[in-house]
């Protein structure tokens, strides 16, 4: 079951006097419980459609339906509560809030969906848990490592229970060991929870974990490889 | 959450925050001394003028304000005076008749207004006797009348006590008399206008030069329980008074009343200056504050803070650091107010002047804590105006793009 249907999605930059087509005619669909790499070269539009899907930014053309919601119809309110309760996000810098402990730093999306003290805490206890941080809850991410602070961060994504996980570039700040550790948590959790995983990445290590591997170049899908059809 | 977000966001450049906080601190603290400081002196200068000039409701007949003429009279003013005294409101009345003058001495002349009093009831209604700085309070000795004259007057006149001075007046009936008083007392009060322009002799001896009828008088002064009250008394009184007229302090002073009026007024634009200066150094820590964290906005926004929820945060981070600063002032301010309410603070080297306008040379600062409510309001409206440039700032962010800044 497909839950990201993308037709004929264009991007164009004109703020220039030559128009950059960063994203260029892209008929891509997703299903539940992939765990897919989208990869190219730097300036391929890799970021701009992982934002496009993220509705993070707006396309110039085409749709973008995710779980029968066409997200490029929708206002920018509708658009801020529909990221809030469809999909969670990886940054490659981590993005944690500084002043709040790991815990509270996953409390906080539940926070925002107005849902119980109990059911947060449990919740945030529980990802963090899962992602081996059950120790160092109660540390502020300037006490934790980047890894540590990225598989936050993969907590943080999984606390509103999105129907899928945009990653861009999760590992790109990440030292071997910690890629590897962050990689094996999020492959984990696509298996056992069935949570779909969409990176944007340069880092072979997830292009060889990646079931699914789309390459871009110029704003085109110049590959599509399904490693499970194979 | 939120809160506690802001809240911890306040700390997060300690060294910033306290700068801040501690010039909104001191900003506050100035700001609240002033007002105390002014409110006090404005205080000192009504009680002066209440207690020590008008009292806090006069009586007189119909048109006798107009030019102070003598023929203008309360009738059965004794009994008059005795009724509102026995009012539950009214602490004590006295009975004046005045006249405006011209006096003579050996050293020079002078004019001013000379008003007739009972100095057993006057001394119940105003405290010109305490002001003694020589002599006594019409006591008569010897077969010439008391008069009391002011220390700026015997001062010009070159008078002391014992001297003879010639009343000259227009009486009742519009024909010149002259009298001889001897000065039976000096007085100073904090306003040496006054001082130069009053002087006092006794009832029957005014009433006898002017040719005044039995229990007649041209002002009754009534002192109040609370001088706040003499709005509210005034239409009791006026019940009393009957077709006489009946003034408050407040419309027998108008420059008094423009001075308390205009007193609350001056101190807000006072305070609003420097809380327009503080806004500025606000604006300039949250602009800070919001362009250090443009990823973790655009990082709020795209997993799902809507505008209102960062605007709020934005608001509230900015009131919590100026609330801080400002009740820290306030809290400083009023403490050293509270000093200064029992200990007063000496002015004397500006006496001259300040004793030209009336003005106590002895300060007490009086703060009234309507006053601190309404400042703390203001400093939370700062703290919200102040935010308003930055959060907008904030809001005009793209989280795809703010994610990813450096």
């Amino acid at each position: 079951m497909n839950i990201i249907e993308i037709k004929s999605l264009h991007k164009t930059y004109d703020d220039d006097s030559v128009p950059v087509h960063a994203v260029n005619g892209v008929d891509l669909n997703v299903e539940e419980g992939e765990f897919t790499a989208i990869v190219g070269p730097s300036g391929s539009g890799k970021t701009t459609l992982l934002n496009i899907i993220g509705g993070l930014d707006d396309a110039t053309k085409g749709s973008v339906t995710i779980d029968s919601t066409n997200i490029t119809e929708l206002s920018s309110r509708k658009l801020t509560n529909f990221r809030m309760a469809n999909i969670g996000f990886v940054f490659q810098a981590y993005n944690l809030i500084p002043v709040l402990t790991a815990k509270e730093n996953v409390e906080f999306i539940m926070h925002l969906q107005g849902r119980d003290k109990h059911d947060r805490e449990s919740r945030a206890s529980e990802l963090l848990q899962a992602v081996g941080l059950g120790e160092m809850m109660d540390r502020r991410p300037s006490k934790l490592s980047g890894g540590q602070q990225q598989r936050v961060a993969v907590a943080r994504a999984l606390a509103s229970k999105p129907k899928f996980v945009l990653a861009d570039e999760p590992t790109a700040n990440l030292d071997s060991k910690s890629t590897e550790n962050l990689l094996n948590i999020m492959q984990q959790l696509n298996k056992d929870e069935n949570i779909t995983f969409i990176f944007s990445t340069h880092d072979q290590r997830v292009v060889n974990k990646a079931r699914r591997v789309i390459t871009l170049e110029d704003g085109k899908i110049i590959n599509d490889i399904n490693k499970e059809l194979l | 959450m939120i809160w506690s977000i802001a809240w911890r966001n306040v700390w997060r450049s300690r060294s910033r925050s306290i700068i801040m906080i501690v010039a909104i601190a001191i900003g506050l603290f100035a700001g609240v001394f002033t007002m105390a400081f002014m409110q006090g002196a404005v205080d000192a200068r009504i009680e002066s003028a209440t207690k020590t000039e008008l009292a806090h409701l006069q009586i007189h007949a119909p048109r006798f304000l107009e030019n102070n003429s003598s023929e203008f009279f309360i009738t059965n003013s004794k009994q008059l005076a005795n009724k509102i005294a026995s009012n539950d409101s009214v602490k004590a009345a006295s009975r004046r008749l005045i006249a405006e003058p011209f006096i003579m001495s050996a050293h020079g002349t002078g004019g001013g207004k000379l008003i007739g009093i009972e100095p057993s009831l006057e001394k119940e209604v105003t405290d010109i006797w305490e002001h003694l700085l020589a002599g006594t309070y019409l006591e008569k000795k010897g077969r010439i009348p008391p008069i009391v004259v002011g220390k700026k007057m015997a001062t010009k006149l070159k008078l002391k006590v014992g001297t003879k001075v010639n009343v000259q007046m227009v009486d009742k009936d519009g024909d010149f008399s002259s009298k001889a008083y001897k000065v039976s007392g000096i007085y100073r009060t904090n306003n040496t206008s006054y001082d130069e322009m009053h002087l006092f002799v006794k009832f029957d001896d005014l009433k006898k030069q002017l040719g005044m009828d039995e229990d007649t008088a041209h002002e009754i002064a009534v002192l109040l329980e609370k001088g706040g009250m003499a709005p509210d008394v005034k239409p009791s009184i006026q019940k009393i008074a009957g077709g006489n007229d009946v003034q408050t302090w407040k419309e027998l002073s108008p420059e008094m009343s423009l001075l308390t009026d205009s007193m609350d007024q001056y101190m807000y634009v006072f305070i609003l200056i420097i809380l327009l200066a503080l806004c500025f150094g606000i604006i300039n820590t949250m602009l800070m504050a919001v362009l250090e964290r443009v990823k973790e906005i655009g990082m709020l926004m795209a997993v799902g803070m809507n505008k209102r929820r960062i605007f709020i945060m934005i608001i509230l981070e900015s009131v919590m650091l100026t609330l801080t600063g400002g009740v820290l002032g306030i809290i400083i301010g009023s403490g050293i107010t509270k000093i200064f309410e029992t200990t007063p603070i000496d002015l004397s080297m500006f006496s001259d002047g300040l004793e030209k306008y009336g003005f106590a040379t002895l300060v007490y600062t009086s703060l009234e804590s309507g006053t601190l409510i309404t400042l703390t309001f203001l400093v939370i409206l700062t703290g919200m105006v102040s935010a308003i440039y930055p959060a907008r700032k904030a809001l005009k962010l793209n989280p795809a793009e703010a994610t990813r800044s450096e």
